[in-house]
């Protein structure tokens, strides 16, 4: 009964012209975004180079050097960018406000605040020239408790969601690598990531932004389609259990959404794999599979399941406005583009590589990801309860705006 | 004069009121996700293009949520009104909300000293957002499916975080880079879409 279903779901997706829009703007998006093909740069590094790439810093003198140049940007241009519920809100303070905030810098720096505008002005045009980053200074003495303090007063200026929140800036400052890190940054992609694994992360990041919002609209049209199709009796009144109906076309959505995100992976994977073999150098032919299975699978299954529970619950299309609020909340409140994944629904890896970061930020992910397995599992519970209750009832709907047109 | 006030009526009250719900809600807690205080021109500009850009998504798309009922449908088409007033009614409903909602945003901002001419902005902004929810009229009208309309829409909003190279004058986001001259565009696409969307529905419902 329950592969009969599910192969008649699958037909009934392909059948779906929103299934279509789908996987066009999804094939389309994340080809122009992955076109970089950053793997072409890969080679070992050698001794001397000028430039190594960078990496993330969580040297305490660095990240305040860092952030105080930041805090200094923004005093300078008048303008503080904020997410404060993962949406950008642009912050200009008040003549006193930023006059605290001036006072702040001073009290870090040890410097006035004349001084450290000169400097920036003059290390901007530096940076442009030498291409390195701003640092402010830092007071000779000045602990990090103390600056730990001073950024929360910063924080009660700009509001929540801003830079100077402590998991914010200590995840965000990033530093020149010397030769001996990025060698052993090198040997652990070619090592732990096999090359392939490392570039898929990155696929998977660009694939994520889309898919926390595309499968919503396939979602919310699966489980109206039997409301659109005046059909919703019928099925009511078919032996096949709610756990049946609602677990086949749940499978048979999430197959059909998956189909064309493990064919772009394999796509996009091939000719790295190709180059990391004509280099002699091992790569997993399998991290097509292997990665978006653990980053991809589990956002596209919660996605899929919310707008599914929320779509048999309301017999709306709230969803839409709930989860596309989610996901680009999400996606704007990400504090960092590479790790610090707590239990935001799009997980970000904006980079080729960083294998050492990432292998220390793994149980991170798969705390993320066990936690969006077992959300998924509770939304389709729900649901079939609610579609079992609708049954009983002969289509009353729990949670719906209107009453029912009768 | 009467039977349309009693036709924007029945639509407000069968259909539409939970979007506008949902837009009041939208403008109400609109002070918790962007600021509008102190704004500078091109700072007021991304107000309108980032946020309030959603007022067109939310009011345009649901414009033909009734006729998702087939039987809705064949009943207005045996009518003696022809749909396409119909539609227009809805339509000029829409777009006196639209107007008001930007108005009630730039007064937010002015009101919290921001800079910026408000006539242009409002120009600009009205003309963007018409466009934006033109879409969506458009993909509702044509496919039936309001689930499609919205997902054109935020597609296509999607598309310009980044893409907007592509879509030339048609593109959004131009005015927070201090481009205020593509609205005849925004206005001409939007124009172009309500009225194909309304004459295709039409063909459709005709075969």
């Amino acid at each position: 009964m329950f592969g009969v279903l599910y192969l008649k779901e699958c037909r009934q997706v392909l059948k779906s012209l929103v299934y279509y829009i789908f996987v066009v703007v999804f094939v389309f998006s994340v080809n122009s975004q992955m076109g970089g093909e950053s793997w072409r740069a890969l080679k070992e590094p050698q001794p001397g180079q000028v430039y190594y790439g960078r990496t993330l810093t969580k040297d305490e003198t660095l990240i305040m050097e860092g952030t105080l140049a930041n805090l200094m940007q923004d005093v300078y241009r008048g303008s503080f960018a904020t997410y404060p519920l993962g949406f950008y809100r642009g912050v200009t303070l008040t003549k006193a406000e930023r006059k605290q905030a001036e006072e702040i810098l001073e009290r870090c720096t040890g410097e006035k605040y004349e001084t450290l505008e000169k400097m920036f002005e003059q290390r901007t045009f530096e940076e442009a020239v030498a291409d390195t980053d701003f640092r402010a200074p830092v007071k000779e003495g000045f602990t990090y408790e103390e600056f730990e303090t001073a950024m929360e007063e910063v924080c009660g200026l700009v509001g929540k969601g801003s830079f100077y929140e402590k998991a914010n800036y200590e995840n965000n400052i990033y530093v020149p690598m010397t030769y001996k890190q990025a060698k052993e940054e090198f040997d652990a992609l070619c090592a732990k990531d096999l090359i392939t694994r490392g570039y898929m992360r990155l696929f998977c990041d660009y694939a994520g932004i889309f898919l926390a919002i595309l499968p919503i609209f396939v979602g919310v049209s699966r489980a109206l389609c039997d409301k659109r199709a005046k059909v919703q009796q019928v099925i009511f009144s078919k032996p096949a259990a709610g756990m049946v109906i609602v677990g086949s076309r749940y499978l048979a959505s999430l197959t059909m959404i998956s189909i064309p995100v493990f064919v772009m992976a394999f796509l996009l994977q091939y000719p790295c794999y190709e180059l990391a073999q004509s280099m002699g150098m091992q790569a997993d032919f399998f991290a097509f599979l292997k990665v978006p299975c653990l980053w991809i699978l589990p956002e596209i299954m919660v996605v899929l399941a919310l707008s599914f529970f929320i779509t048999e619950f309301t017999d709306s299309i709230l969803a839409v406005f709930i989860q596309t609020a989610w996901g680009i909340g999400s996606l704007f409140g990400a504090d960092t583009l590479v790790g610090n994944f707590g239990l935001k629904l799009v997980t970000r890896w904006n980079t080729f590589g960083q294998s050492m970061l990432y292998a220390s930020m793994e149980k991170e992910l798969l705390l993320n990801k066990g936690y969006y397995c077992l959300l998924t599992a509770v939304c389709i519970i729900l649901t079939v309860i609610v579609y079992e209750k609708k049954r009983k009832k002969g289509g009353a709907a729990y949670g719906k705006i209107c009453k029912p047109d009768r | 004069m009467e039977k349309y006030v009693s036709l924007t009526v029945s639509f407000v009250k069968r259909h539409y009121y939970p979007h506008l719900l949902l837009l009041f809600l939208f403008v109400v807690f609109s002070g918790g996700f962007v600021s509008f205080k102190g704004l500078e021109r091109e700072q007021a500009a991304k107000v309108m293009e980032m946020y309030a850009a959603f007022t067109g998504i939310l009011l345009f798309t649901p414009l033909f949520m009734p006729e998702q009922d087939k039987e809705i449908w064949d009943l207005e088409r045996s009518k003696k009104m022809p749909l396409w007033k119909v539609y227009c009614i809805r339509l000029f409903l829409a777009l006196i909300i639209c107007f008001l909602v930007i108005m009630l945003f730039i007064g937010f901002m002015i009101r919290g000293g921001s800079t910026f001419e408000p006539f242009i902005l409002f120009r600009g902004a009205f003309c963007e957002i018409l466009f934006l929810g033109s879409i969506g009229f458009f993909g509702s009208a044509v496919t039936n499916q309001a689930v499609i309309g919205y997902m054109l829409a935020v597609i296509y909003f999607a598309l310009n975080n980044g893409g907007g190279r592509y879509l030339g004058n048609f593109a959004l986001f131009w005015m927070m880079r201090g481009e205020y001259g593509t609205w005849g565009y925004w206005l001409l696409g939007a124009a172009v879409l309500f009225v194909l969307g309304i004459i295709i529905r039409e063909k459709i419902a005709a075969k």
